[in-house]
């Protein structure tokens, strides 16, 4: 655990060299811009410290101990984590870094660990660095690239697959797994924000909200199961819809300079200047407004609410509501599956709306791309999935 | 000058313009199509509502209309959806197009004032791509039967070419519910025997049905010397997708036909006129399509601006024939424009893949139905 620990602060560094060239060949495959992944890494390693890794081990398997032998446990028998066995961990295409925490994970669980890598090789300049720290490590884990299914690892061969990617991916990966494996699935997901009126109350207020969820709109483009897809303003508030919409424009603006938008292909362009014309169609016909400066991003206020997000890159739709049971319709109306919910304003109401949304994660504006490594992202585990429980009673 | 007297001195214009294309005059100068799209466009910011208080966010009026016809606005396709947009009553509309719904939101209607601009349009432009060889033909229709709906396009549309162009037995086999494969079978058994050449008209899906159905059934035909099929529509919001190259091979061999009697038409039903592959260039990969003088097409970027010739953008379409409701019309569809006005459609294939754990529309509505 240390030794991972170290070799993630080792990452933290800028200027560490297998980072400088990582974040090159991240940027060259997803198309996103260097601070963007300066960002991706930076929120990555750095919450991957040895605490955090600690806390969330104790937190779920009682004590590290458990991973070295039986450790007695009041009322119960005592208990041994042992490792799962082989884990796989098939990441998706073009995120960032999501292979990351389960590796971590995994070989704290002292599971041998074989990671589909993508064609920038992060995972395995990673790996590196940790075997390094601890040369066991490096036989422990193993990160390759492979594509397409001829050269493809036999995973039925794994005893536990994490996989993130679309539902085609995941059946399939799902098929291709021992039927006794460990499936820890990470599929298609939206999050959301809600700003309640009393959140609305002053400019300033307004300003750090909007600060939040630019930042969380913009970066990855939109494009990660984290981004903002939707956002919610109740009605009602010292600051009208109209005025925050001006005050997220400037914030989008000023996020637009620090995380530059990364090219867009055709498809996208065209779906984008789609919306833009339906929206300037509709503000004609006086309903809503259009948020868009010249730096890429499209947020429309006042959005249909008929319509499910668009899930266009850059692109959010600002529903004003009356209060959380809107929000909760809409969410319901398009059957969103909610990662993560942001929220601004402090009301049980607004608590109990987050919790009915099935969210996993209720978190403040602006930290929504930032999960702790203590998280439990898809509502799962974070090394209770790699070990075998074994209880003692000798 | 009254709505009556400006709307009728334009239907004439237009009309003159095709019935002078069809006698075998040049194309319109960039000059003449952007004066006469320009003044269109002034007299729908006068009268189509909706359209005024668009244009006018544009900056546009009446008495100030664009100054060229790439700067005409382009209203959404979404528009016909979500307002009436004609220049007239429409309860006087000689035709009304139903437009195909989207996620949670219902379908549209384009109303016309008047049935000939659309009928001179597509007889003229059908005339000129598809029936080059002046071929009458038994028309075999895999689209909606305009008698049962009266409102698709593309039913309305194979219709008037069928009375007009076709030999009186025309069938049609698709009903609401569904493909009526032994009609059809019987129909081109029927054709096959008396030696006389069809007109197989089809969405790209029904294509892809019916061989699909030859296969399993061991079927396949030599169609009589000049028959040809009409492919349309692609494979919108459909799970199952095939090439159009492999589907073009299927198409061949099955009904015993060259690949070059494969034409494709695209139109949409926002618009009064269509693009055809050009029959000089049916051996390109890919095709070419090719439109009436009247209907013009600009590829844009994401900003709007016209992109290069040969770039790949969104694509706008100015129809000159939609004279009664919008005459520039901006759409999803991905193509390049080149600079004799052919465009090659690019496909959904060529779009980006979903990124990661992440979620689009059509997983949405994967996740919806």
């Amino acid at each position: 655990m240390r030794a991972l620990a170290d070799a993630s602060e080792r990452w933290c560094d800028a200027d560490f060299p297998p980072r400088v060239r990582a974040q090159r060949a991240i940027c060259e495959r997803t198309g996103y811009s260097l601070p963007v992944v300066e960002y991706a890494l930076d929120a990555l390693f750095q919450s991957a410290s040895a605490a955090a890794l600690e806390a969330a081990i104790v937190d779920e398997i009682g004590s590290l101990s458990a991973l070295d032998g039986a450790v007695e446990r009041a009322g119960r028998p005592a208990l041994h984590a042992l490792p799962v066995g082989r884990v796989c961990v098939v990441s998706s295409r073009t995120t960032i870094g999501v292979a990351i925490p389960p590796l971590l994970f995994a070989l704290c669980a002292k599971c041998d660990v074989a990671v589909k890598d993508r064609e920038d090789h992060f995972v395995a300049a990673f790996l590196k660095t940790a075997a390094e720290e601890l040369e066991e490590l490096g036989t422990a884990a193993v990160a390759e690239a492979w594509s397409g299914e001829n050269d493809a690892r036999d995973l039925a061969a794994f005893d536990a697959v994490v996989a993130f990617g679309d539902d085609v991916s995941l059946r399939k990966i799902r098929s291709q797994a021992a039927p006794r494996a460990r499936f820890v699935a990470f599929g298609p997901a939206a999050s959301i924000g809600y700003v309640a009126r009393e959140a609305l109350a002053d400019a300033a207020a307004c300003t750090r909200i909007a600060a939040g969820a630019a930042r969380d709109m913009l970066l990855y483009d939109g494009e990660g199961c984290l981004s903002l897809h939707a956002l919610f303003l109740e009605r009602g508030g010292a600051i009208a819809p109209a005025v925050f919409g001006e005050i997220f424009r400037t914030a989008l603006d000023r996020a637009s300079v620090e995380f530059p938008p990364g090219p867009l292909d055709a498809r996208a362009q065209a779906r984008v200047a789609n919306a833009r014309n339906v929206a300037a169609f509709r503000v004609s016909e006086g309903r809503g407004a259009v948020i868009g400066g010249s730096a890429g991003y499209l947020a429309l206020l006042d959005a249909p609410p008929s319509e499910p997000p668009s899930f266009l890159p850059r692109v959010v739709a600002i529903h004003c509501v009356d209060g959380p049971a809107d929000a909760l319709a809409y969410v319901r109306a398009h059957r969103l599956p909610i990662e993560a919910i942001a929220l601004a304003g402090n009301r049980d109401d607004v608590d109990a709306m987050a919790l009915e949304t099935g969210a996993s994660r209720i978190a403040r504006f602006g930290e929504l791309q930032r999960p702790p490594l203590g998280g439990n992202h898809g509502a799962r585990p974070r090394i209770a999935e790699f070990v075998r429980w074994v209880t003692s009673e000798a | 000058m009254s709505y009556a007297t400006e709307a009728g001195e334009l239907d004439r214009e237009i009309l003159g313009t095709i019935e002078r294309w069809r006698a075998g005059a040049r194309a319109l100068a960039d000059s003449e199509f952007g004066d006469l799209a320009r003044r269109i466009c002034a007299h729908q910011l006068r009268y189509n509502e909706p359209y005024g208080r668009y244009g006018a966010a544009f900056g546009y009026a009446p008495d100030q209309p664009p100054e060229t016809w790439q700067q005409i606005p382009a209203v959404p396709a979404q528009a016909y959806k979500e307002a009436i947009m004609a220049t007239f009553d429409p309860a006087r509309a000689a035709l009304t197009f139903e437009t195909s719904g989207t996620t949670g939101g219902a379908g549209g209607l384009h109303f016309m004032e008047t049935a000939e601009l659309y009928d001179r349009s597509l007889i003229a432009a059908f005339d000129r791509f598809v029936l080059g060889d002046g071929a009458r033909l038994r028309y075999l229709n895999l689209v909606p039967n305009p008698a049962e709906r009266p409102g698709s396009s593309l039913g309305y549309m194979m219709d008037r070419v069928a009375r007009e162009r076709g030999t009186g037995e025309t069938g049609w086999f698709v009903t609401a519910e569904s493909l009526l494969f032994d009609d059809f079978v019987a129909a081109v058994r029927s054709a096959v025997a008396a030696g006389e050449p069809v007109c197989v008209a089809a969405t790209a899906f029904a294509l892809v049905h019916v061989t699909d159905e030859m296969d399993a059934r061991g079927l396949s035909w030599a169609l009589p010397t000049g028959s040809r099929v009409m492919e349309t529509g692609g494979f919108k919001g459909r799970a199952r997708v095939v090439s159009r190259d492999e589907l073009y091979e299927r198409i061949a061999s099955r009904f015993g036909i060259a690949r070059e009697a494969v034409v494709a038409e695209y139109g949409m039903t926002e618009l009064a006129s269509q693009y055809y592959d050009d029959p000089l260039r049916l051996r390109d990969a890919p095709r070419r399509k090719v439109a009436p003088p009247w209907l013009r097409s600009r590829a844009v970027s994401a900003a709007g601006t016209t992109l290069p010739a040969g770039t790949v953008g969104a694509l706008v379409h100015v129809d000159l024939a939609n004279r009664s409701s919008c005459v520039a019309v901006a759409t999803e569809d991905l193509g390049a424009v080149y600079g004799d006005g052919s465009i090659v459609l690019v496909g959904r294939e060529a779009g980006a893949a979903l990124r990661g754990c992440s979620l689009d529309a059509e997983t949405l509505r994967g996740i919806a139905l």
